[in-house]
């Protein structure tokens, strides 16, 4: 390394004296349990709001925890709107989006790690791509599009464009690149049909891509405003975002009750993320991907 | 029956029939070969109706003037003559840039300073990241609105720095403050993503380079400059393009929080292209703003696709 050879010559390190450096692993966790409080405290500030009194909102001081809690709030704002409408429709969606991401990405991250095919290399690249062309991009295309199949005001219309993700097929690509190719080979020799293989070989070695692929596709989905925002102009098809943010627009809804909507909308997310955690967990190592 | 016979030029790259294997062989490497493109074409034809095919009519669109009402008439360069001389959309194209500078920098040099904290062996980090990457997970819409309380003049926010003598700033109305606390809002949603990111490369480094570094008396400075930054290169890289592209397509923070005011202080380019195209129906317009949009993150994206195929030739 002669990067490490141009460093200053030796210097004595200065040792921290006995019970000191006893201490020093506790300063580091005081420290990055203090970052942690910090990047949590939004969330619990929104969490302790949503059970706080209308009026309790720009006090000079925040009510950490409520004096008289109002778990109506909930009730309240879930009757101010169509919420549970909008809920379900943004559960169908991101569920359908999710299934999507999960087969189809699997079958291309297949396709481009274990086989080869003439053009395999502009397949890779031209993918690479749309990662340049999100739905922000081709918006008005893509809009008409939908329009051109019929698909405004359905679930169809909402879901399709996000079905297939470039992110998700680099990871699984990723993840599946790792799986031995002998595996592959031996399970041909005695005979296993290639979808055989997928199903046995390489699916269950790649769950902790898949998991961390779930949680990205759904959460991406959960989180769409500006495509349902186009396509969507009836109530029976609004996802809850469309529906939080009208919600927001109108005058003399209480914040609290705003906060109690964005608390259900985060729970099926953290909930997703729980679930999977035991593999998202060693998938997170592969979201580095190039 | 030659090698090279219909396979696409796969045997020039080393993809041939060794010799001496029977005919049967060379089909049932052919039957593979369609398996393999069976299970892209899905994606492949998804992207095309989905991604490129849009791409393509966006700059179709672009040069013609479209209402959804009449057929399109063509206009040549009219909209982008338009666009060069719409203070709006200059304005809006500055801030699209400024946010992007500004949330890359601030997403990488956080993320990668989350990492290291959780990479330095204290008791507990991994719990700890496993509660900031909470903040990746809580819808945008959520983290929107909590955010446009918090920096409510009277919010938390205030409340917070009121003992260190910070005056009452309104943060999301005032033109000087509204673009960076946006900035700010989009480092805390998605900086614990990239600290993930970059924690995966921090443990590929391995531990005899920072050993052999301090028994050469490396300071901890040192170790950093010297060791970990140039072996997290592509991980960085990684992290600027792919922070670069999300802040590129940021609609939902200035929209909720700000509605692109005050002024056009906040105004980006993506809500320029939903207003253009959907409540004043100039699809046309829209359409030559989405090919600015594009070529901004063409132009993040260029480095990294060489970057790729680079990696593809030494690895694939």
């Amino acid at each position: 390394m002669s990067a490490v050879a141009l460093a200053p010559p030796a210097r004595r390190r200065r040792r921290l004296p006995a019970p000191l450096r006893r201490l020093k692993p506790w300063v580091g966790l005081v420290l990055l349990l203090a970052l942690t409080v910090a990047f949590l405290l939004p969330i619990l500030w929104m969490t302790t709001t949503s059970f706080q009194a209308g009026e309790k909102m720009f006090q000079l001081t925040t009510d950490w925890i409520p004096s008289v809690w109002h778990p109506e709030n909930y009730p309240n704002a879930l009757g101010r709107a169509p919420f549970p409408t909008f809920f379900f429709n943004s559960t169908v969606v991101s569920v359908i989006v999710m299934v999507g991401n999960v087969v189809f990405c699997t079958l291309a991250g297949y396709g481009l790690a274990k086989f080869r095919f003439p053009g395999d290399r502009w397949v890779l690249l031209a993918i690479l791509c749309t990662l340049m062309l999100p739905l922000e991009v081709t918006l008005v295309p893509t809009f008409l599009v939908v329009y051109q199949f019929g698909w405004l005001n359905s679930y169809q219309g909402i879901a399709g464009p996000l079905i297939i993700e470039a992110f998700g097929i680099f990871l699984m690509r990723q993840s599946i690149l790792s799986i031995p190719s002998d595996y592959i080979e031996a399970a041909r020799i005695d005979g296993a049909g290639e979808l055989r293989i997928l199903w046995k070989i390489i699916v269950p070695q790649c769950r902790p891509a898949l998991a961390v692929l779930a949680v990205f596709a759904f959460r991406d989905s959960w989180d769409q405003f500006l495509w349902p925002l186009t396509v969507v102009s009836v109530n029976e098809y609004r996802t809850f975002p469309l529906g939080l943010v009208a919600f927001g627009e109108d005058y003399g809804t209480p914040p609290t009750e705003q906060m109690s909507i964005a608390v259900l909308a985060t729970i099926p997310v953290f909930l997703l993320f729980a679930v999977l955690q035991r593999w998202v967990n060693r998938g997170f190592g592969l979201s580095g991907l190039k | 029956m030659t090698d090279s016979v219909g396979d696409g030029g796969l045997a020039a790259r080393g993809y041939s029939r060794p010799a001496g294997r029977p005919f049967w062989r060379l089909h049932f490497q052919r039957r593979i070969t369609l398996w393999g493109i069976a299970f892209v074409a899905p994606a492949l034809l998804f992207f095309a109706v989905f991604k490129f095919g849009p791409m393509i009519w966006a700059i179709e669109l672009s040069f013609t003037s479209y209402d959804m009402v009449s057929a399109p008439t063509f206009v040549g360069l009219e909209n982008y003559r338009k666009l060069a001389g719409d203070p709006v959309f200059l304005a809006s194209l500055t801030n699209t840039l400024v946010y992007i500078a500004g949330s890359t920098v601030l997403i990488t040099v956080v993320s990668l300073g989350l990492a290291m904290a959780i990479n330095s062996q204290v008791p507990g980090a991994r719990y700890c990241m496993m509660a900031m990457f909470l903040t990746n997970l809580m819808p945008i819409i959520a983290v929107c609105l909590v955010w446009r309380f918090l920096l409510h003049p009277f919010g938390l926010i205030t409340q917070l720095l009121a003992p260190f003598g910070v005056d009452r700033v309104d943060w999301l109305t005032d033109s000087r403050t509204a673009m960076p606390a946006i900035i700010a809002v989009t480092t805390w949603r998605f900086a614990p993503y990239f600290m993930v990111v970059f924690l995966a490369g921090l443990l590929a480094i391995p531990r005899d380079y920072y050993e052999a570094a301090e028994i050469d008396g490396a300071t901890a400075r040192h170790r950093f400059v010297h060791v970990t930054l140039p072996l997290l290169m592509p991980t960085i890289f990684f992290v600027v393009v792919i922070s670069a592209l999300l802040s590129a397509r940021i609609f939902l923070m200035p929209y909720i929080m700000t509605g692109g005011g005050p002024g056009n202080a906040t105004r980006v380019l993506s809500m320029l292209i939903y207003e253009t195209g959907f409540s004043y129906l100039k699809m046309g317009e829209a359409a030559a703003i989405s090919v600015v949009l594009f070529a901004i993150m063409l132009v993040f994206t260029m480095g990294q696709m060489r970057l790729f195929m680079r990696g593809e030739r030494v690895h694939g």
